[in-house]
């Protein structure tokens, strides 16, 4: 990996950790504190300013080691957690994300006003941690931690302790224990060497020929553990070596616990690789653990207690390395539950996907032909398997909303501060699936609706009271699955659209005929309309007469619709209906003259002949009887404009969309078809009722309906032949 | 971004220092000429699927190796007769610039001729009329053996927003005419 994607890798994460400081702080203000939180905020905090140090991003260690501090208060409990110093460290937060954005992204500098408000901030927080001193912010003190400057080992000063008993059988071994001690003081000086003959037994029981002896050895030696262990390589089954590091090193073995390479979570291996910790200490550590599993008491005590009460390492340190061997799990947890994978490698993989599914159509377009039964099955087989893959490809695509949707906690936040108004944000339906390129460009829009809901929707407090409603207003985000579609809500408790308004700005600027007669529904749906803005005062915020009618074109483009719903007094509701997914879909393929078009099949509930007594009268209305129940329908001969006239039989597709039945008269029924959606090109941008094409198996192109367009063209028709008639 | 880096490496398909080599080819008994560097293939004329409610010279879309192309029918375009069909007939594959990326076209001709390198010396300004083609359709008027081949502007015949325009325009017309015939 380059520098340059590590950067890249460490932008982004960084972002993650800011949308995930921010969720957490938004949290903290409204709920009781709680450990596990706080200590996610300090990681992601910490991580930001490790990593940034890994880049020489100097800036961005310095500020956020403030914060940094601030934290590690907070989860101390020295200091606690209120309104005020969460709305600080969401102001941090921001300044961490313009830091990261200027320093790291483009390697700029701030300019003079943002580097002072940085400074300013960074006041702030020192002025808010207690009595500890504030550091400069420049200079992050790595060493603060409790365990460097505890001390606390067997020994005083920057020596080794060294522990050796020999065993009895040395001297008949042919070793002489001088030999190592004098070994030893090539690599370092031996500063004391303390004799211990405890062990020596009376004359009459010594055995000349054994060793008795134990040396207490105070070592000063820049070498580490596994050379000075090495030394005695030849005894060591002989003797008991204990080599205690000194305390001046502990704090370096901290550091390099922190940094180690994450390889192994086994904490052993941890304290091997940081030096900490021999591999033939490990062994002898891990009998004893076995040994003691296998005594009295049965149980195994963890490797880290038996060390330390071996006196191999200090408490300390394993504290330390049980919080890396934490981390590293956690983040291998996490790792395993999620891969990052390039967007534009899973784009191309849904385009094969789609190539596979019309070159499948093909294929199995030739095998029915063939009349070759077992290469049918065959095909068939292939063909179920396609389908499979292809709604596996779609689902990488697929994310919750709710990541979108939490986005907004902050808008709704601040948009309410600075409105003066209180606002609740309510989140439903989080976990509703879409395609990420929907999501991606459903947020401006979103945006659009959340703030035009708060500036106009949501009154002013005095005057929600006195409409004898809460004074708290709430804004609630929608998100469910309808019939193929995503339907995502915007609705707000406020006083809803000034339907009588509407109207007369409408007639005011021509958008409506005085004499036209208009439902409620029709009324509401006006705001969409290019210029129309209602607010009295325009505001900073909204109000300018442009967006909705953005809104709308957006939210069109993406093959969906929105549609607003409101009760004078009692609140507005936007509804914003969308396809799951804008690359494959299941289709309904029919046949008209010699043309073929899909349906898209979410939206077909049946198919029925039209009977010949229907078609007779067929010319004069546009319905029939479906078990009932009266059913429009569209002849879509007509409404194209094709000229081969009618087959002997025709019939009608039954669609459903948004709460509304209607039929599609077509020639003939020629079953399902997986649809890889292609564009049509800007040629044809302004055609409506055809959303887009897909490829035959043969080839050919077939057009998809833009069923939605072609039901709202039928019902415009209907109403200008009543205007007509009138 | 990629399409603007193309356009920027490719020289403009129209740029007549560039456009030496043109492909010829018969309309309705007259001869044109395109610069070659727009062309990207020639195929056989079939398969085409009817896009209803468009203009007469939109013919429809054809299936190019698994991208949707529309198929623009120049002798309607030029406001004639539509194309009849024959053995000969062929659809030229163009790339059009459009506002914000390439798009590729395909035009039906009757047949196709050969590519002649036509010198700029030997090309003439388009006539004010009498060429019966709206004057910006045309670059310039090529002499080769003592005839005119009319060598036309691809980014104006096949203009995407005039495309797109007229046929709105198109749509407007047949609905007030549907009104008044209602009426």
């Amino acid at each position: 990996m380059s520098m340059d994607q590590a950067l890249q890798t460490y932008i982004e994460e960084s972002h993650g950790l800011l949308e995930e400081m921010e969720a957490i702080l938004l949290r903290l203000e409204n709920e009781p504190q709680d450990d596990e939180t706080v200590n996610a905020m300090f990681r992601a905090a910490h991580t930001i300013k490790g990593s940034a140090g890994l880049f020489g991003l100097d800036a961005i260690v310095a500020f956020t080691h403030v914060v940094e501090n601030v934290l590690e208060e907070v989860r101390d409990g020295a200091l606690s957690v209120d309104g005020e110093l969460v709305e600080l460290l969401l102001e941090c937060r921001d300044h961490i994300g313009l830091l990261i954005a200027v320093v790291a992204e483009s390697g700029g500098a701030l300019d003079a006003a943002q580097t002072a408000a940085g400074e300013a901030l960074a006041g702030r927080l020192r002025a808010r941690r207690g009595g500890a001193p504030a550091h400069a912010a420049g200079v992050p003190a790595i060493h603060e931690s409790p365990v460097a400057a505890s001390g606390g080992g067997p020994v005083e000063g920057d020596c080794w302790h060294l522990s050796i008993a020999f065993g009895h059988e040395v001297l008949k071994n042919g070793m002489d224990p001088i030999s190592f001690i004098r070994y030893l003081s090539t690599i370092g000086d031996i500063v004391s060497l303390a004799i211990d003959d405890s062990e020596l037994p009376g004359l009459e029981e010594m055995d000349p020929e054994a060793c008795y002896l134990s040396y207490s050895i105070e070592f000063r030696s820049e070498a580490d553990k596994q050379t000075i262990e090495d030394v005695f390589e030849f005894v060591r089954e002989d003797c008991r070596l204990r080599i205690f590091p000194p305390p001046s090193h502990l704090a370096a073995f901290v550091e390099r616990l922190e940094h180690a390479s994450g390889n192994t979570d086994m904490l052993g291996q941890l304290l091997i690789e940081a030096g900490i910790l021999t591999g033939h200490e490990l062994e002898t550590a891990l009998r004893a653990q076995d040994s003691m599993a296998a005594g009295d008491t049965g149980t195994r005590p963890p490797i880290g207690e038996v060390l330390v009460r071996d006196g191999l390492v200090q408490k300390e340190v394993v504290d330390v390395a049980l919080e890396k061997q934490r981390q590293i799990r956690d983040h291998k947890a996490q790792e395993a539950r999620f891969v990052r994978v390039s967007a534009e490698k899973l784009d191309e993989l849904i385009n094969l996907v789609g190539e596979l599914v019309i070159a499948g159509a093909g294929a199995s377009l030739l095998a029915r032909r063939s009349g070759d039964a077992a290469l049918h099955e065959a095909n068939s087989a292939v063909a179920n398997l396609v389908e499979e893959i292809r709604d596996g490809a779609l689902k990488l695509r697929m994310v919750e909303i709710g990541e979108t949707f939490n986005r907004f906690q902050r808008v709704v936040r601040d948009m309410s501060r600075e409105l003066g108004k209180d606002i609740g944000l309510e989140i439903g339906g989080a976990d509703t699936e879409l395609d990420k390129t929907v999501v991606e460009k459903i947020g401006d829009p979103l945006m659009h609706l959340v703030r035009n809901a708060m500036d106009h929707g949501i009154e002013a407090v005095e005057a929600r009271v006195a409409a004898g409603k809460p004074a708290k207003g709430t804004l609630r985000l929608n998100a469910y699955h309808d019939s193929g579609s995503i339907v995502i809500e915007v609705a707000d408790d406020g006083g809803g659209l000034k339907k009588e308004k509407i109207l007369r700005k409408a007639i005011e600027r021509g958008i409506v005929g005085p004499g036209q007669n208009l439902s409620d529904s029709e009324i509401c749906n006006l705001v969409f309309e290019a210029g129309f803005s209602t607010a009295e005062q325009v505001s900073n915020l909204s109000g300018r007469g442009v967006g909705m009618d953005v809104v709308k074109r957006n939210i069109q483009a993406l093959r969906g619709s929105v549609d607003i719903e409101s009760a004078e007094g009692r609140g507005t509701t936007v509804r914003i209906r969308l396809p799951l997914t804008l690359a494959i879909i299941d289709g309904f393929l029919v046949g008209v003259g010699k043309s073929s078009f899909v349906v898209p099949l979410d939206m077909v509930l049946e198919c029925i002949e039209l009977s010949e007594a229907d078609r007779q009268i067929a010319a004069a209305r546009s319905y029939v009887n479906l078990r009932g129940e009266v059913l429009p329908f569209v002849r879509l001969r007509d409404e194209f404009e094709i000229k081969a006239p009618p087959g002997k039989r025709e019939n009608i597709v039954v669609v459903q969309y948004g709460g509304q039945k209607a039929g599609f008269v077509v020639d003939e029924l020629l079953g399902e078809f997986q649809t890889v959606i292609k564009p049509l090109g800007s040629v044809f941008r302004h055609l409506k009722s055809i959303s887009g094409s897909t490829i035959l198996g043969t080839g050919e192109v077939a057009l998809i309906l833009d069923v939605p367009a072609l039901l709202q063209l039928g019902v415009a028709r209907d109403a200008q032949r009543l205007v007509r008639e009138t | 971004m990629s399409a603007l880096v193309n356009v920027a490496e490719q020289p403009a398909p129209d740029a007549p220092q560039d456009a030496l080599q043109y492909l010829t080819f018969m309309l309705g008994g007259e001869m044109f000429a395109i610069g070659i560097l727009a062309i990207k293939e020639i195929i056989e004329y079939g398969n085409l699927t009817e896009v209803p409610m468009m203009p007469d010279y939109i013919r429809g879309v054809i299936n190019l190796r698994g991208s949707v192309v529309p198929v623009v029918d120049l002798s309607s375009r030029f406001g004639r007769k539509s194309t009849q069909i024959t053995r000969r007939t062929c659809i030229v594959i163009i790339e059009v610039a459009g506002e914000q990326e390439k798009q590729v076209v395909g035009v039906v001709v009757d047949a196709v001729n050969e590519v002649l390198e036509i010198p700029q010396e030997e090309i003439e300004a388009p006539p004010a009329f009498g060429a019966r083609i709206r004057t910006d359709f045309i670059r310039g008027m090529g002499k080769v053996n003592g005839r005119f081949v009319i060598i036309l502007n691809v980014g104006n015949v096949l203009s995407l927003d005039d495309l797109a325009l007229l046929e709105q325009t198109h749509a407007h017309v047949t609905s007030a005419a549907d009104v008044e015939a209602a009426q």
